[in-house]
């Protein structure tokens, strides 16, 4: 579904994608780990067209969006949900999600909009804030509506990054059976996360990188044995 | 919204009213009023992207210039669409040059783009230079209140378009766009299509504005059309009023002209400080504006 060949990416001295090579298989949850600056976000705004790669070639659905303009990506399919939550904060939940429900796949009236919005109201559990302004939401609110609103955009790969960081274990937990609903309605997941009890939980295959390259991938136990990955994590031993 | 429909109906049986000796200073100053009501209408609709202009003010001379010029030849309603059309192409050109440009940088070219208009419309010769342009009355002056209900017009059409945008799809990009333009993009927004589209539509309308107001006063210098002084009139007014709305800028337009207009009678141009002072003030103690008085009735954001 996504192929991902050669990217690399330097911001000045420090490289921050390093000739990664990378496949999402249509259906699968495939997490991407790493340690801190291991390029992982980096990997993120490449594939949704925020930073522009210095080399490589990003392929999704047979056609080469290397550099498409990331509206571009997001109309083919291509969801994205930030890390960092960026609501629009002068407009009520609603109106937030009715954005992407409009401009996500070009042309769609109103009327549908509405409906897009209200299904994915009821999925992510927002109805009793859904005319409160965005402002106002609490930070699991906030990153619900950040998953709501990629949602909206009816992608076919949704990616997401570190949407659970900061939340309570709990809190946590009821977001991985959220994204394994969005799974199961047909949507193909690629997520960064930190926290390896959601990672064992999710993921059916799990890429490793380190200082922008990609140094292990395969199964969770696989991933977890792997000794690089260990050295990554851990250190080098003396 | 009930608001605004008020406001027109005065504006339409205006001249009807018993206003005695003040009747014709009385329908100037409306008049007045009006366009610059109507600019400020149109700057707010480009401000709903995130985009500060101070190029409405040429946007304003060069629709004033441009419906001088061509109406003799073809006529009142024709010349103030073409106005309209010269300043929203304009604003086309500029916008594809500049609308990539954030916040700051773009109000700057913006600044430029004014001073150069200023400057071609003072050196040519067919615009009259700096000796200024005389100016047909709207009709030929065949309708003593012509020019009154053109200005009537362009005032209900400013807020028929200010009040539908703000209920199209295009007022969720708008508002997308300026909250946000990362993810705006990532959630399928072309933020510079949107602005590029509402630049346009907000440049007709400043033009239009500009033309009906060169057959209102019958003159034209380049100083005058193509003033600072009127870009920043059209910013302080929404901020007055209300940004992001339609209430607002129309509301706080009729009440800084008249103000304007009753303080240039005692204090001449001693009106700029008052102006500066209205705006520190409102900044300070009304960030909404006038509307946030207004803020509890519900919808009154998008009133």
């Amino acid at each position: 579904m996504l192929k991902v060949t050669g990217l690399t990416k330097r911001f000045g001295g420090v490289v921050a994608a390093s000739k990664v090579n990378l496949e999402v298989h249509e259906g699968e949850i495939l997490a991407v780990i790493g340690p801190n600056g291991a390029g992982k976000s980096t990997l993120l705004n490449l594939l949704s067209g925020l930073v522009r790669p210095d080399a490589g070639r990003i392929e999704f659905l047979g056609q080469d969006i290397t550099h498409a303009a990331p509206e571009f990506r997001t109309w083919k399919g291509l969801g994205r949900a930030f890390q960092i939550v960026q609501p629009f904060p002068e407009m009520t939940v609603r109106e937030n999600l009715m954005v992407g429900a409009l401009y996500g796949k070009p042309g769609t009236s109103m009327p549908t909009a509405q409906k897009v919005v209200q299904q994915v109201i009821e999925l992510t559990g927002l109805a009793a804030k859904a005319d409160t302004e965005a402002g106002e939401l609490t930070l699991l609110e906030d990153k619900r509506l950040e998953l709501a609103r990629a949602l909206c955009t009816q992608p076919r790969l949704l990616l997401l990054d570190e949407v659970m960081a900061g939340l309570r274990p709990a809190e946590a937990m009821e977001a991985v059976e959220l994204v394994k609903q969005i799974r199961a309605s047909g949507v193909t997941v690629l997520f960064i996360e930190h926290l390896m009890p959601v990672v064992r939980a999710l993921a059916d295959r799990v890429v490793v990188m380190d200082y922008g390259e990609v140094i292990a991938a395969g199964g969770y136990v696989e991933v977890a044995a792997n000794a690089r990955v260990r050295e990554a994590y851990l250190g080098r031993s003396a | 919204m009930i608001l605004a429909g008020v406001l027109l109906l005065v504006a339409l049986v205006l001249p009807g009213l018993p206003l005695g000796q003040w009747r014709a200073f009385m329908l100037d100053a409306a008049q007045f009023a009006f366009l610059i009501s109507g600019l400020a209408l149109a700057w707010d609709l480009l401000a709903r992207t995130g985009q500060l202009s101070l190029a409405h003010g040429a946007f304003f001379g060069l629709g004033a210039y441009a419906a001088a010029l061509s109406a003799p030849a073809l006529g009142t309603i024709p010349a103030l669409l073409l106005g309209g059309a010269t300043a929203s192409l304009s604003s086309l050109l500029l916008g594809l040059a500049t609308l990539r440009l954030q916040g700051m940088y773009f109000a700057i070219a913006t600044l430029a783009f004014s001073e150069v208009m200023r400057t071609l419309v003072l050196k040519s010769q067919f615009t009259g230079g700096s000796i200024g342009l005389p100016v047909q009355p709207a009709f030929a002056g065949a309708y003593p209140l012509g020019g009154y209900y053109l200005a009537v017009a362009l005032l209900i059409i400013c807020t028929l378009v200010s009040l539908l945008l703000s209920r199209s799809r295009l007022h969720y990009a708008m508002a997308a766009t300026r909250q946000g333009e990362a993810v705006a993009r990532v959630l399928g927004v072309s933020v510079v299509r949107v602005k590029l589209v509402t630049f346009t539509i907000s440049a007709f309308l400043a033009g239009l504005a500009g033309g009906v107001y060169a057959m209102k006063t019958l003159f034209l210098s380049p100083y005058d059309a193509f003033g600072l002084g009127r870009a920043v009139e059209a910013l302080v007014i929404p901020i007055f009023g209300g940004l992001y709305t339609t209430t607002g800028p129309l509301l706080g337009g009729l009440i800084i002209v008249s103000l304007e207009t009753w303080l240039r009678l005692r204090i001449g141009e001693g009106y700029l400080v008052v102006y500066g002072v209205i705006l520190v003030l409102t900044i300070l103690f009304l960030p909404k504006g006038l509307m946030s008085l207004f803020a509890r009735q519900k919808g009154a954001r998008h009133a």
